[in-house]
């Protein structure tokens, strides 16, 4: 049993890749204007990218960060240009079309590398402080997502941002000063997913590799995205390493299946609290 | 009503109903029997999807909470209590309507998406509590639950496969002419008004929270019943019984068989399930084969197949072709 200390920084690590993962949802939501349900399809895709990477050798962070993000991109953009933008104005298509999409790679998963966990060795500790021990990928995976929210952070707001503020804002001003809407749409959709595949490929040494695994980090992103918005990229960051710490100390004082319910019960307990939800989220506003 | 879209369809039913009656006599073996009756469950299972998210048009992607309510209660009360069955399946149907009351009344203030999200994450919640719950029996000491299930007592003779088959097809016919009374009655008008345009159906002075909740009580007692009719005929309660992937299944014979139309989602539900089970491909594969077929319909009908229909063969009757109202 680790004790306590560790929990926390563990979950401090990993709740800074979970913000990754956030960021890259609330863009979608903000600029697609969608809830994206098969966001954690991406997570698990990088993290069997690291995963196979690892196996034929190749174990450093960056390689895998790099493969799973390619790979991602370009599957998030052919599910972005061919099937969320045409389908977009009918809330029941995008709902259960993306969960569709997650639930058809879940499978996949499964035929391909088979139903059981798989893991990556962490490799040796790289430092030991009071009984906390730091692992090389551990803190590669923390700079490096403190890294990208920055670039995303400082990406919104500065002038080359602007085209994803102005489509979040108003569309229509944006198609009329001569934005190509729809291409950003799906760019952006391929970005985000592109990020949480690199979420997924930093966690995949932390965590049990199994084709369900998206499903913890999309109801945590959730979660995130419901109580923050899209341009408060740090709010983003802070709030997901709280999730995080909370998820891991949960799991560390309840059973490990606690936390999923926990985090689960959260989002019970924030659409129940503000029924009108997110303003962005409604495309066709009902008051 | 004369003017309806699905003038042939009554022949086709009359006549795919008696070939379903004359099926068993022409000797079909016992293991296309047993998938044929669990397909005439699953239909039932889709038509109570459709209720709520296609008539009433609130998306649920939590379906299989009711079913699996249902499914638990008929093998706790049994097995554990000792309950007789049908006594066990009466309260099994209770609790699945009041858990349909409790989530419309949840999901009552919230929209479009919102719905959606909120039943995912219950039913989410409701599989991972019962994977992990154990119970264990108070004679001989086993533990039942999770993935391996808890036995249905059925006391007496076990139904005979012929005798199961045919009181699933009376199930599947009686409830599905239940379905599409319910679904042209008052309040099934009111949950056409609920799914056009919930802004004007408030305007008209429809009380819009009280017929959300009634539409998840009826279609969770529906999707109990089948659940009900699915533990008599399993002998088993699993965890699977409250999935995701049961729940997007529901989903997904709606969006294939024609939303909000009760009798495409059934008639999906039965030759989906029929096919896929009855070829024998494993378990994996058919939930990926539903998944591609819920894509691909979606893409080329996101307005759901009959919506869509219905729309081109409006626009091929007016006179510019094309300009329809653009929705």
């Amino acid at each position: 049993m680790p004790p306590l200390a560790q929990v926390l920084v563990d979950g401090v690590f990993t709740g800074a890749s979970y913000a990754l993962m956030a960021a890259g949802l609330a863009l979608i939501l903000g600029v697609v204007k969608v809830i994206n349900l098969s966001h954690g399809a991406f997570f698990t895709l990088g993290a069997y990218v690291a995963y196979v990477l690892d196996s034929k050798g190749v174990g450093h962070p960056v390689a895998a960060v790099f493969m799973a993000a390619g790979i991602a991109f370009t599957f998030g953009v052919f599910l972005g240009k061919s099937f969320i933008n045409p389908v977009r104005s009918h809330p029941f298509s995008v709902a259960v079309g993306s969960l569709g999409f997650a639930i058809l790679s879940e499978q996949a998963a499964q035929m391909l590398w088979g139903p059981h966990p798989l893991s990556i060795d962490m490799g040796l500790p790289w430092a030991t402080l009071h009984g906390v021990t730091l692992r090389r990928w551990g803190v590669i995976s923390f700079l490096l997502s403190l890294g990208l929210i920055g670039g995303l952070s400082l990406f919104l707001s500065r002038p080359w941002g602007l085209p994803l503020k102005l489509i979040a804002e108003d569309e229509e001003i944006a198609g009329s000063v001569g934005m190509d809407v729809e291409k950003i749409r799906y760019l952006t959709f391929g970005a985000a997913s592109a990020v949480a595949a690199i979420a997924g490929a930093l966690l995949a040494p932390a965590a049990a590799i199994t084709p369900t695994m998206g499903r913890v980090p999309l109801i945590l992103s959730l979660i995130v995205v419901i109580a923050s918005g899209m341009e408060k990229v740090w709010n983003i960051f802070f709030l997901a390493i709280g999730l995080g710490v909370l998820s891991n100390v949960s799991a560390y004082l309840l059973a490990p299946g606690g936390s999923y319910l926990l985090l689960l019960g959260i989002v019970v307990l924030l659409l129940v609290a503000r029924p009108s939800g997110l303003s962005v989220a409604a495309p066709g506003r009902d008051y | 009503m004369k003017t309806s879209p699905y003038g042939k369809i009554p022949g086709a039913l009359a006549a795919g109903a008696g070939v379903l009656l004359l099926l068993p006599l022409a000797g079909i073996d016992a293991f296309f029997l047993d998938v044929l009756t669990l397909g005439f469950l699953v239909a039932v299972y889709a038509g109570s999807w459709d209720i709520v998210g296609g008539l009433a048009g609130q998306v649920s992607l939590g379906h299989a909470l009711f079913f699996g309510a249902a499914t638990y209660a008929c093998a706790l009360l049994t097995s554990l209590a000792g309950w007789p069955f049908p006594l066990a399946a009466g309260a099994a149907l209770l609790l699945s309507t009041a858990a349909g009351a409790a989530v419309g009344t949840l999901s009552a203030p919230l929209k479009g998406p919102f719905v959606a999200l909120l039943t995912l994450v219950l039913g989410e919640a409701a599989h991972e509590f019962f994977l992990g719950q154990m119970f264990f029996s108070p004679r001989g000491g086993y533990s039942w639950g999770g993935e391996g299930g808890i036995p249905v007592l059925l006391r007496g003779q076990p139904l005979s496969p012929w005798a199961a088959y045919y009181s699933a097809l009376a199930f599947l016919v009686l409830s599905t002419w239940l379905m599409l009374r319910i679904a042209r009655s008052e309040e099934g008008l009111f949950w056409t008004a609920l799914s056009g345009s919930e802004l004007s159906a408030r305007a008209s002075g429809v009380d819009i929270q009280k017929h959300k909740r009634r539409a998840f009580m009826v279609g969770a007692a529906l999707a109990g019943a089948a659940g009900v009719g699915f533990a008599a005929c399993v002998g088993r309660a699993t965890a699977d019984d409250f999935s995701l992937e049961l729940s997007f299944q529901a989903a997904t014979f709606a969006a294939v068989g024609g939303r909000g139309t009760i009798v495409g989602p059934v008639l999906s539900a039965l030759v989906l399930h029929s096919l896929l089970q009855g070829t024998g491909i494993p378990p994996a594969g058919r939930v990926l084969l539903y998944a591609l077929a819920l894509l691909v319909t979606l893409r080329f009908f996101p307005g759901g197949v009959a919506g869509t229909l219905r729309e081109r063969a409006r626009s091929r009757r007016m006179v510019l072709p094309g300009k329809g109202e653009g929705r």
